[in-house]
């Protein structure tokens, strides 16, 4: 089997993630001579998987078309790969966790990650991450003997979206809930459901999608000061990102906090394009494994980590 | 009701760390913690604990022998009782192999709620929830910033990029939950001695009922390299100007680099 399967998750239109992974997968598929094969999900995967043939796709098996939570898509995720692969490419977001997470569960094959690199060298997936705080860079590989496809966790950034004219086939994955037709067990792991939703602002820009951060602290002072970095953002195209303290003390949501709330954390979730802060005393927890770019207004004078600024494009 | 949360030993963020020659985190030589997040679901279950809502809180753990002291500052925290599974045949564990040993011990202690932290401080891989999951054919409640039990129904409320949703499944499941679930409590004196008379119990693979043979010598992937990073162009302060004059600058730079 020489497919290069990628989670393709939709938010309307396909996320970012989705572009990145389907040019990732394409270029994989290439090195190995096989095809990049998307799992879509999400509301819009349906009408919209055709076009991840733009970034390279040659197939899509649409998982699901709602906002169901993601783990009812494992079993149908769980089908599409069982025969083997070379490769599943998920995004290192949490549904793009929870569902690679399933197959390593059901299918019992190798994960790497969250990889900043994955390349295929004589034959084998090689899969680069940076471990110990950034100190050092891990080159990992499937152990001999072990089932396919290696599931491969990227972070954001790993890949550049490439369009080309190409469009891919779509078909329909057997749903999770057709209990006949799902692996075992694959029902009540798909029992979880979203029982209520609470909307509680405007839609931000999407801090998982966002590829510009300007993030603020307690230095910031107030809501008004969060309102400047606000026209920042909006300037370079970015989202506002903030920290714990700044969400403590309510001066913006918790969507908008970057660390371990589930959505953002620079260290686990995300590899933006660029990334400035302000305000922020933060230290090492900002350093490793991200931005390509950062410029910094630490809160009082200069800090270590503004010495390792990097520009790797 | 009954809760197993799922704590992990890791490294503390401060401490120097190295691999030894086989490409293994050196543990001796790095000062180790419970995982930070891991202090939020323990602090999650002491809550509903508390609130009545749960009878017992046990713990879970994998890893070697010194792992009991991270168990035993859990139990001073609080809970009841605590597992350890070690094992001679579980050296350089991966995802796989973890998930499929926490997932037998769990199995064995029937909870209706097994819970964990969303992500290891080291690993940072948040996999083994849902792997967990997965395995047992349970119910995945993941990134919970507050989890809630009725009869026979666990809640979570979970963040999504405008609000929250809040999502139920019917017990038992696996669900895992963030730093928004309260501040961890700190041990207290009275605490850290009740701990030392709570029973924590050994458990082995053959306990588990479990193989080497079956885990393919305890990982799937191998590590074949470890190398330091490429290092770093050198860094460019603008300082001394005028405000506008220094953003004008940043801004060019960003722009002759095609970043914004």
């Amino acid at each position: 089997m020489s497919e290069v399967f990628f989670l393709a998750e939709f938010a309307g239109t396909p996320a970012r993630s989705a572009q990145e992974l389907a040019t990732g997968a394409a270029k994989l598929a290439r090195e190995a001579g096989g095809q990049a094969v998307g799992l879509a999900y999400g509301e819009g995967a349906a009408d919209g998987a055709a076009a991840l043939g733009t970034w390279g796709a040659a197939r899509v098996i649409v998982l699901g078309d709602s906002n169901a939570p993601v783990i009812t898509h494992a079993a149908a995720a769980a089908s599409a790969i069982r025969d083997g692969g070379l490769a599943l490419l998920a995004p290192a977001t949490p549904n793009g966790r929870d569902l690679a997470a399933a197959m390593v569960g059901l299918l019992g094959v190798p994960a790497f990650g969250p990889v900043r690199a994955v390349r295929f060298e004589d034959g084998r997936l090689r899969a680069e991450a940076s471990t110990l705080q950034g100190t050092s860079v891990t080159i990992s590989e499937p152990s001999d003997g072990a089932p396919g496809p290696a599931v491969v966790l990227a972070l954001a950034g790993t890949f550049t979206p490439e369009e080309s004219s190409g469009t891919a086939s779509v078909e329909t994955a057997e749903t999770a809930e057709t209990a006949e037709t799902a692996p075992a067990d694959g029902g009540r792991l798909a029992a979880p459901r979203i029982v209520e939703s609470h909307a509680e602002g405007k839609a931000a820009v999407n801090l998982e999608e966002a590829q510009v951060i300007v993030a603020g602290g307690r230095g910031v002072g107030s809501s008004d000061g969060f309102a400047q970095l606000q026209q920042l953002a909006d300037a370079l195209g970015g989202a506002v990102g903030a920290s714990r303290a700044a969400a403590d003390a309510g001066w913006v949501p918790y969507q908008l906090q970057i660390g371990q709330t589930g959505k953002v954390d620079l260290r686990r979730h995300s590899a933006p394009g660029g990334y400035a802060d302000s305000g922020e005393c933060g230290g090492h927890q900002q350093g490793p494994g991200c931005p390509h770019w950062r410029v910094r207004r630490p809160v009082r004078g200069w800090r270590p980590v503004c010495d390792r600024p990097q520009v790797d494009r | 009701m009954k809760i197993v949360v799922c704590v992990k030993q890791v490294p503390a963020t401060t401490a120097e760390k190295r691999y030894t020659s086989d490409f293994r985190l050196d543990r001796a030589s790095a000062e180790s913690v419970i995982n930070p997040l891991d202090e939020y679901a323990i602090e999650q279950a002491l809550r509903l604990q508390e609130a009545g809502a749960v009878e017992s809180v046990a713990y879970l753990s994998m890893g070697p022998e010194q792992t009991a002291e991270a168990l035993r500052r859990a139990l001073a925290m609080g809970g009841d009782e605590a597992y350890l599974v070690t094992d001679g045949g579980l050296g350089g564990a991966d995802l796989w192999a973890t998930a499929r040993v926490l997932a037998a011990a769990l199995d064995k202690l029937a909870p209706d709620v097994a819970l964990m932290g969303m992500a290891s401080d080291d690993a940072k891989g948040s996999l083994v929830p849902g792997a967990v999951a997965a395995i047992r054919g349970l119910p995945l409640l993941s990134y919970g910033s507050e989890l809630r039990l009725e009869d026979s129904v666990a809640r979570i409320r979970r963040l999504n990029a405008t609000g929250y949703d809040i999502i139920e499944a019917p017990l038992p499941v696996v669900a895992s939950v963030t730093d928004q679930v309260g501040e961890p409590r700190y041990a207290s004196l009275k605490g850290i001695m009740a701990a030392k008379r709570k029973p924590l119990e050994t458990w082995s693979l053959a306990d588990l009922g479990i193989s080497a043979d079956e885990l393919h010598g305890a990982a799937l992937t191998r590590v074949v390299e470890v190398r330091p990073p490429e290092p770093k162009a050198p860094t460019e302060r603008i300082e001394g100007i005028p405000p506008e004059e220094a953003a004008s600058r940043i801004a060019d730079w960003l722009a002759a680099r095609k970043l914004i």
